[in-house]
């Protein structure tokens, strides 16, 4: 019987193989979010169905990818490579039934929306804001008078450095010195994601109203966000915010755009 | 949306400061003072001071204090004892930034805008301009290997140089001088805790050790061992700090509690712990009520837990300088608590009072959802329960408290507490098994005038009974294995059997 009896080079056995794993490969690592695990089993199950059936739809086919196996269980030189093989197979599939059956203690995940639906309006120390239509006050100044705007600016950046830099960080980056011990992390206030998709009245609600001032969905009881109205007034609290879009060169969302 | 014109500088700008710093640092082989002057005045002012001063507006609740650069004293240098640092030192610093402290890591500025920080921070004090004042750095040989040897001969190079003194006798910081260190600047300071290698201001590789007692740190008690220990016991000594501390802390989310046979114990040393997993959590500062802690003294727990049919046993472990079992203390109010009033350390567990419902306030539950709050007072040594309904209502609990039981030890620089209480049962369900209890910490430290809001806590995080180990994992295993040995043999046997046949 000719050796390369389909005139491709490699042989069958070794077709399959390169098949199998290539196709682990692209499985495993070049999908985006990765496959959990039980279910890339289920496809290199069917994967390798296919194989099998590929190569058994042709008797030569699967008479070439047999023999191999059949010396290497059969012919006198393959003892110590059959004993090895004999061997290890037992053992990995005793491990695959370990790690199967012996699960991490996780809790478990839990959902949390990150920018919730605001209520319409809040109560700020017996004044109603409008928490869909506030303004921040001297966001005008911007262009009138850009000198007075420095200075509520420069008042912002002095509230955030005597309080929220220990969890948001100096850069706004959301890694401040406690950062690690907190779940959810704080935001990260310079990532386009957050307070550039946001209005400067939804910024003021959640600053006013902390991780206590959250409806359900956000998980209200988790998070570490001081409710600012304890510590702040009204005028820092609209400083700062002109600070956070300042200092991270970020716009906040309007209705006009 | 139009922007009005800026006093400060935004990202591009930055970006721009930081080209062109490349151009002119490399046209001239100098450092732009006036990029640095912005950079600094826009990222490093609000805790250092516009005037290098440490006096930022952030400064005041910073513990370490951030550096007042007109000083000229720096704790991190490679310079000997009392010498101004080198340039490569300065940029370092910045660079890797000061790990537990204030000083966050600025690496993502990039060298030349570093280079020009560290050219203007040194305007703030004249001896940097006198070459006469720039001493040659001291020599960081490599690291020889690290050997069993080196270590056991290190302990004793630290116990004959009396590091012990002010880090204790296991390093956990608790020497007897400990309570009594000051800064140059008059602040208390605390030793280094030596088994968390990861809190070195320095940082935690062996060279850094070696740096740190052999130029000293600047400006703290911690001195310099230059002329006192040879080369070779230095690394020895380095070799033992190293051994006392894992790599990472390793923080976790989850207790999970072991069952055990019997009755349970209040002693930390009962051998019924020693087969509990231990989870360690990271303690903060609570800034989130009134009364802040923006420095708390203690910065993790590690946790153990155990179980049986009717009760469920924590061993709550953390580090302080000092054990203080004088007066009391109080786990709510936002006021500090008055100048000449003892306090006493405790620490409390919280979970909430009943189980399966939502979530309570991580700070002391909330009014629909509340905690119980399990405290251990170590003046008194015992617990009390209080039932949290948020931060300004937390009262003692009204009945039923008291069968919960607290013991505490201190020793060697470290707190162990040991807390008993019922599993409760039926309606009154605390902890039941297999399930995720939440569960929060929180930890006074008397000797740095923490109580009430003053404090350090922990998020939510969860207790779990796991339930007793059947070896469920371990007979799958043989299964399984066993299965595939089988159909092995079978397989074998089949092809032999068919060659056979088919040669025959
Ligand atoms: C949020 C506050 C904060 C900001 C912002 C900050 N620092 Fe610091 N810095 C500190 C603190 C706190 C220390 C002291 C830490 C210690 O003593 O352990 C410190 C220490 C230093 C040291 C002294 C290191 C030594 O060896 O003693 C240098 C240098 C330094 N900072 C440079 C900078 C520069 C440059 C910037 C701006 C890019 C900056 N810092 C921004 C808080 C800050
Ligand atoms: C007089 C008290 C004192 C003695 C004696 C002392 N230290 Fe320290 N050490 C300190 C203090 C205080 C700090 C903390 C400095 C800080 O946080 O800035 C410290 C910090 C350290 C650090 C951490 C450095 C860092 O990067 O944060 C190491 C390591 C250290 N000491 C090792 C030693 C060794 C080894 C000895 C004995 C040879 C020793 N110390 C003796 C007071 C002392």
């Amino acid at each position: 019987m000719p050796d390369k009896q389909n005139g491709r080079g490699l042989p069958v056995i070794a077709q399959v193989a390169l098949v199998f794993a290539g196709a682990y490969l692209l499985l495993r690592f070049s999908v985006q979010p990765p496959i959990p695990s039980s279910v890339l089993g289920m496809y290199m199950f069917f994967v390798g169905v296919s194989l099998m059936l590929f190569v058994s739809s042709d008797d030569d086919r699967f008479a070439e990818f047999k023999r191999p196996l059949i010396q290497l269980l059969t012919a006198r030189e393959h003892k110590v490579p059959r004993l090895v093989l004999g061997t290890v197979f037992p053992l990995l599939v005793a491990y695959l039934g370990y790690a199967g059956a012996h699960t991490e203690i996780a809790p478990p995940g839990q959902q949390r929306t990150v920018h919730p639906a605001p209520p319409n309006e809040i109560d700020f120390k017996g004044k109603r804001i409008d928490v869909l239509t506030a303004e921040n006050p001297f966001r005008h100044l911007a262009e009138e008078e850009p000198e007075a705007f420095r200075e509520h600016v420069a008042r912002g950046k002095d509230v955030y450095y005597r309080n929220c830099v220990f969890c948001h960080g100096d850069n706004l980056e959301g890694d401040g010195l406690y950062a690690h011990g907190l779940s959810p992390i704080p935001a990260n206030l310079a990532d386009p994601g957050t307070i550039a998709q946001l209005q400067e009245s939804y910024l003021f609600w959640r600053i006013a109203k902390g991780g206590p001032g959250l409806p359900v969905e956000g998980t209200p009881w988790d998070s570490a966000m001081p409710a600012w109205e304890k510590f702040l007034d009204e005028d820092e609290i609209w400083e700062v915010i002109l600070f956070l879009y300042d200092f991270t060169d970020q716009h906040p969302r309007s209705w006009e755009e | 949306m139009m922007r009005g014109a800026k006093g400060g500088i935004g990202i591009i700008e930055l970006l721009a400061i930081t080209a062109g710093s490349i151009v002119v640092g490399a046209a001239a082989g100098a450092a732009d003072l006036e990029a640095g002057r912005a950079l600094y005045d826009d990222k490093c002012a609000q805790c250092h001071g516009l005037s290098g001063e440490g006096d930022g507006v952030a400064a005041d609740a910073l513990d370490p204090r951030p550096r007042d650069f007109t000083s000229g004293s720096f704790k991190i240098r490679t310079t000997p004892s009392g010498e101004l640092p080198t340039d490569p030192d300065l940029a370092s610093i910045i660079e890797r930034g000061m790990p537990y402290t204030g000083m966050p890591a600025w690496d993502f500025l990039g060298d030349e805008a570093i280079a020009n920080l560290v050219a203007y921070i040194q305007t703030f004090n004249e001896d940097f301009a006198d070459p006469e004042m720039r001493v040659d750095p001291v020599e960081i040989p490599s690291p020889p290997a690290m050997t069993e040897e080196s270590v056991e001969k290190g302990r004793q190079v630290f116990v004959e140089n009396k590091c012990g003194e002010c880090h204790g006798d296991q390093g956990r910081g608790d020497g007897e001088s400990a309570p009594t260190l000051m800064t140059d600047a008059g602040i208390p300071i605390r030793p280094a805790d030596m088994t968390k290698r990861w809190t070195f201001r320095g940082g935690s590789s062996r060279s850094d050790i070696y740096r740190t007692f052999t130029t000293g740190l600047d400006g703290t008690p911690m001195p310099s061992y230059a002329d006192s220990i040879d080369e070779e016991q230095r690394w020895q000594l380095v070799d033992y700090v190293y051994s006392l501390s894992e790599d990472e802390p390793g923080y976790g989310s989850v207790v999970v509690a072991q069952p055990v046979e019997g009755p349970l114990s209040l002693d930390p040393g009962d051998g019924s712990f020693a087969n509990a997993p231990v989870t360690r959590f990271p303690m903060l500062g609570q800034v989130t009520d009134p009364g802040r802690a923006f420095a708390p003294a203690v910065n993790a727990v590690e946790v153990r837990a155990v179980y049986n049919d009717e009760e469920v046993a924590l061993l709550v472990s953390w580090h302080d300088i000092a054990g203080r079992r004088e007066g009391s203390n109080r786990p709510n109010g936002r006021d500090a608590a008055p100048a000449d009033a003892a306090l006493s350390d405790a620490v409390a567990v919280q979970l909430p009072s009943k189980h399966g419902g939502t979530k309570p306030y991580m700070f002391y539950g909330d009014p629909a959802n509340s905690v119980d709050l399990w405290f251990y007072e170590a003046g008194a040594n015992e617990a009390r329960v209080y039932l949290g309904r948020g931060e300004e209502n937390l009262a003692p609990a009204p009945a039923g408290g008291d069968e919960i039981r607290a013991k505490g030890v201190y020793e060697d620089g470290r707190w162990q507490v040991v807390f008993v209480a019922p599993r409760g049962s039926g309606d009154a369900q605390r902890v039941p098994q297999e399930t995720f209890v939440p569960i929060a910490f929180s930890v006074w430290s008397g000797l740095a005038r923490e109580s009430g809001n003053r404090r350090a806590i922990s998020s939510w995080y969860h207790l779990y009974l796991a339930p007793p180990d059947t070896g469920e994992a371990y007979k799958a295993a043989g299964m399984m294995g066993l299965g595939a040995l089988v159909a092995e043999l079978l397989v074998v046997a089949s092809v032999r059997r068919s060659q056979a046949g088919g040669q025959s």
